[in-house]
């Protein structure tokens, strides 16, 4: 429950941040947010308080936690790092064109 | 592992390594990285269509499934591709298609930048893993990967008009990405498997509200990346940025690509029966034809022509969605018949509008005047694919034109009649707008058609490649016109897997 509840409001500030702030960077940063959001999500969820699951040769494992979330994860991870890395390019390349990273600023990208 | 077993592998590692030749492609010289690149996408559609060809009868009875696996068999999470008739359907149309576009930019890129083919490539291969896949997480890499390579394609030409583009359209895809990341969370949270197969199976196992999230996350994904009404904004900014040859990629291509997943999604893998029992099925057609007329109205306005033809690509989008809501026979051979058509017609425009635009100063409509005159031929072949898309009768968008109306007509659904009518009266309203324009007249020494002629008649020594892929272009939209039955086998196989999902799920977790 306590977890759903971090889950929702970093979610929340995320959203804020993507959709109200005028900042690109601010963007940038609150879809970050919302994938982190999301991770630490599926994290939580697919712990059960087991083993981690590396198999080790002769030894039986009663209780592990599922590795294929945490796969995921990890992949979602390099993706979303890997799409910050874009945007943030992108950002930089505006800011030489028109100099400025408010968006309200740039000419029509808001209209 | 037979040989067509790998086969479907090779057809995403094949552009896939040529991408990173491409990339290293500076130390060798243009004509030969040219030619590397028409014979790299040249093998992968003779790969496609080989498969095509040599399993004809088992592709005309409907019987037609390859899968490759890939880790360890007996686990449940293993890298799976597989191909039936519709995947088989959309892997050849969007090849033969991308090798068309790959011969026109070999020489509208001029200059030796080796990053386009090699974005290219990457694209290309993303798109045959998103059509191969039978994997969920797979799917979702693969979505991920056309949004990421296509960002640098889009702001190909470093201004701020194109940077901006690509940023909007990159935020729009990753919030896209990430409701579609947590819609298969949320699926193997509740089911344990992300096969599509075993998905399928056990969809109706889950409580009706987390069904409800789920399939509401995954159509606002694909919603988003489809362009349909309130998320469309982005998708004319982001097809009209780029340099023509990836225009024609995004909006001929890509758009049916996104199609393809959605029937991958809503038809084989949760199947339509949950759409319409959560009366979601409805409200996505009315969505669609709503996007569709606004995006006709919206061509009407757009005073640049390569914007122009991306709102009109938003129409005929919002149309085939809805026309494939319906869920009937004659509504899937519609659908998918004006899927083909449109990406021949939308191609081609896009293509010839680059080669007509190259030489004005600017692509609005007030420095269009006079291009008629100036490039005759072209504007000619411009003019026959834009009677293609209003839907004159000897060319294919008539056809398909004509069958979405009758499925619209046999279910009864008369808005949707009055929308593919409508569509093509202000269709006809804003090319008139662009074609008016083409033949004021300016004092410029134009060559006669006579003399055009004449020029045509060195077809194969003629170096103009660009010209040519228009000129073949339209003649395909004339001859599938004229005999559209070609594509009925294929079409009525495709529909078969999609009225029959049983039989992919069971051959997926059989083998």
């Amino acid at each position: 429950m306590f977890t759903n509840l971090v889950f929702i409001i970093l979610f929340m500030i995320g959203f804020y941040a993507l959709v109200m702030k005028t900042n690109l960077i601010k963007n940038v940063i609150g879809l970050n947010l919302m994938e982190a959001a999301v991770f630490f999500w599926v994290i939580s969820f697919s712990d059960i308080g087991g083993e981690v699951a590396i198999h080790k040769m002769g030894e039986e494992m009663t209780k592990f936690n599922d590795p294929v979330p945490q796969a995921l994860t990890l992949t979602g991870i390099v993706i979303g790092a890997s799409t910050a890395a874009l945007l943030l390019t992108l950002i930089i390349e505006l800011n030489k064109f028109s100099g400025t990273i408010d968006r309200e600023k740039i000419e029509g990208l808001n209209d | 592992m037979s040989w067509m077993n790998i086969e479907l592998i090779l057809l995403i590692v094949l552009p896939a390594g040529l991408a990173v030749i491409m990339y290293f492609s500076s130390a060798f010289n243009q004509r030969a990285r040219n030619s590397l690149a028409v014979v790299g996408a040249g093998v992968e559609l003779y790969l496609v269509f080989s498969l095509f060809i040599f399993n004809f009868e088992a592709v005309k009875n409907s019987d037609f499934f390859l899968q490759s696996t890939m880790g360890y068999s007996d686990s449940p999470f293993v890298i799976n591709f597989a191909m039936d008739n519709l995947s088989l359907l959309f892997s050849l149309i969007v090849t033969a298609v991308v090798f068309l576009i790959v011969i026109f930019s070999t020489q509208y890129i001029r200059d030796k930048e080796n990053r386009y083919f090699a974005l290219f490539f990457l694209v290309l291969a993303s798109i045959q893993g998103s059509i191969l896949t039978a994997d969920l997480f797979t799917l979702y890499l693969f979505i991920e990967a056309i949004t990421i390579f296509t960002t640098p394609l889009i702001s190909f030409n470093k201004t701020e008009k194109t940077t901006r583009a690509a940023m909007q359209y990159l935020f729009y895809g990753i919030t896209g990405g990430v409701f579609f990341f947590i819609s298969i969370i949320l699926i193997y949270f509740n089911l344990g498997t992300l096969k599509m197969a075993a998905v399928a199976e056990n969809f109706g196992l889950i409580s009706t509200p987390m069904q409800l999230t789920i399939i509401i996350f995954f159509l606002l994904a694909v919603l988003i990346k489809l362009g349909i009404f309130p998320i469309h904004f982005w998708l004319p900014r982001a097809h009209s940025a780029c340099p023509a040859p990836i225009s024609a990629l995004l909006s001929g291509v890509l758009l049916k690509v996104y199609l393809y997943i959605f029937m991958r999604l809503f038809w084989t893998m949760i199947a339509f029966d949950f759409l319409v029992e959560l009366h979601l099925s409805a409200f996505v057609l009315d969505l669609a034809l709503v996007s569709s007329l606004i995006g006709h109205v919206f061509a009407l306005q757009a005073d640049e022509l390569k914007k122009m033809l991306a709102y009109s690509s938003i129409g005929h989008i919002g149309m085939i969605l809805a026309v494939l809501m319906l869920n009937t026979e004659a509504a899937f051979y519609g659908g998918l018949l004006h899927i083909i058509a449109h990406m021949l017609m939308k191609s081609g425009l896009f293509l010839s509008s680059g080669y007509l635009l190259r030489t004005t100063l600017s692509h609005h409509i007030d420095d269009l005047k006079g291009i008629g005159h100036k490039n005759r031929l072209v504007f000619i072949s411009f003019i026959i694919i834009c009677l293609g898309t209003i839907g004159m009768p000897p060319l294919i968008g008539f056809v398909s034109k004509w069958f979405v109306l009758l499925a619209f007509l046999e279910a009864r659904h008369y808005f949707g009649a009055f929308v593919v009518g409508a569509g093509s009266i202000i269709a006809l309203i804003y090319y008139l707008r662009y074609i008016s324009q083409a033949y004021e007249t300016v004092k410029t020494e134009s060559k006669t058609l006579r003399e055009e002629l004449i020029s045509l008649k060195a077809f194969f020594k003629s170096t103009n490649i660009m010209k040519n892929v228009i000129y073949l272009f339209t003649l395909l939209i004339i001859f599938f016109g004229l005999s559209y039955k070609i594509f009925e086998m294929p079409i009525n196989t495709a529909i078969f897997e999609l009225l029959n999902p049983q039989k992919y799920i069971e051959l997926v977790l059989g083998g």
